[in-house]
């Protein structure tokens, strides 16, 4: 990959903003996915800070990974993490024209995040099934599984959701009607779900 | 280098991103789930290790290293926003002890049965 000095940065940055047309160089549709993920890291970030918030005014709080179980943690971190991977290599493959090689990582991704779903379905199950609800759960602050069911609530959701969209663009790979760049902004928001997990990984249920 | 070339030489380096990824989510998972580091320093330890791999993220997986300094600008805001957010309400809590939640005790039921006091 070619780096470019500083210098030659802020000579760029420069004329992007004195009447260049697109200071930004992308596409309408790539552009318009990332002020898409900007503004839902915005929510996310929203509730972390809320929850950094309660667990500074709670008087104690529970030892995660005494509630939650730590290898279940890891198991769909690694999964979600290894999708983001196999998601990325989907992306070279549309954009060399390799539908089939497209097709087949797409798959890859789908089936790493329906794991994690899963996952997530039965982790909440068990979670539930122990007593926990958005206002009481066992363990003491009820401030405790409030924000597991919001923050894990809303990420999963984006796992969903992010579902359907690869499962779209995959069929579409498959009969061949797709663009490097419609995997490209499909892989971008589900990158995006990655991002948001590695947050919620460390900040829920490590520290 | 043809486009085949091309995208074979980007999935040796997603992989290796992989790699990295997957080190230092252990590596997280290791310093979170022992208690043997003071709690400032595991706290530090665990935001540096989150930001490296939301860098790694990113820069490789979401193609920011090669795109414009100006959209780079752009996806970094919320992440600032949410540091000078968090450092708001940070200082706030520490002086002020009107904001508690005193509803609970600070004593919890392990699922085990166990009783535990903070």
């Amino acid at each position: 990959m070619e780096s470019t000095s500083l210098a030659e940065q802020q000579r760029v940055l420069a004329s992007d903003w004195g009447g260049g047309k697109s200071p930004f160089g992308t596409s309408w549709s790539k552009f318009m996915m990332w002020i898409f993920i900007i503004s839902d890291a915005l929510t996310f970030a929203g509730f972390l800070i809320a929850y950094g918030f309660m667990r500074r005014v709670a008087p104690a709080w529970p030892v995660q990974m005494e509630v939650f179980s730590p290898l279940l943690i890891t198991f769909m971190t690694f999964v979600l993490i290894s999708s983001s991977a196999v998601m990325a290599m989907a992306v070279s493959a549309a954009r060399a024209g390799d539908a089939k090689a497209a097709t087949r990582f797409l798959g890859l991704t789908i089936f790493g995040g329906a794991i994690f779903l899963g996952c997530q379905a039965y982790e909440w199950y068990h979670f539930i099934s122990e007593g926990a609800t958005l206002t009481h759960n066992p363990w003491g602050v009820p401030q405790f599984a409030a924000s597991f069911f919001v923050i894990t609530g809303f990420h999963g959701f984006h796992v969903f959701s992010g579902l359907t969209i690869l499962a779209i663009v995959a069929l579409r790979a498959a009969m061949g009607k797709y663009s490097g760049e419609g995997v490209e902004n499909a892989g971008l928001y589900w990158h995006f779900v990655d991002v948001v997990w590695v947050f919620v990984f460390a900040f829920y249920y490590l520290l | 280098m043809t486009t085949h070339e091309h995208a074979h030489h980007g999935y040796r380096q997603y992989f290796l991103t992989w790699m990295w990824l997957l080190l230092m989510t252990v590596t997280a998972l290791v310093i979170g789930y022992f208690h043997f580091l003071p709690e400032g320093v595991k706290a530090a330890l665990l935001v540096g290790i989150t930001l490296a791999k939301i860098f790694l993220i990113g820069s490789i997986f979401m193609h920011l290293k090669t795109e414009r300094v100006n959209l780079v600008m752009l996806t970094f805001s919320p992440l600032l926003l949410s540091i000078v957010l968090y450092f708001f309400t940070y200082g706030e809590t520490l002086k002020n002890d009107t904001h508690h939640i005193d509803n609970v005790s600070p004593t919890f039921v392990m699922p085990t049965g166990e009783i535990k006091e903070h």
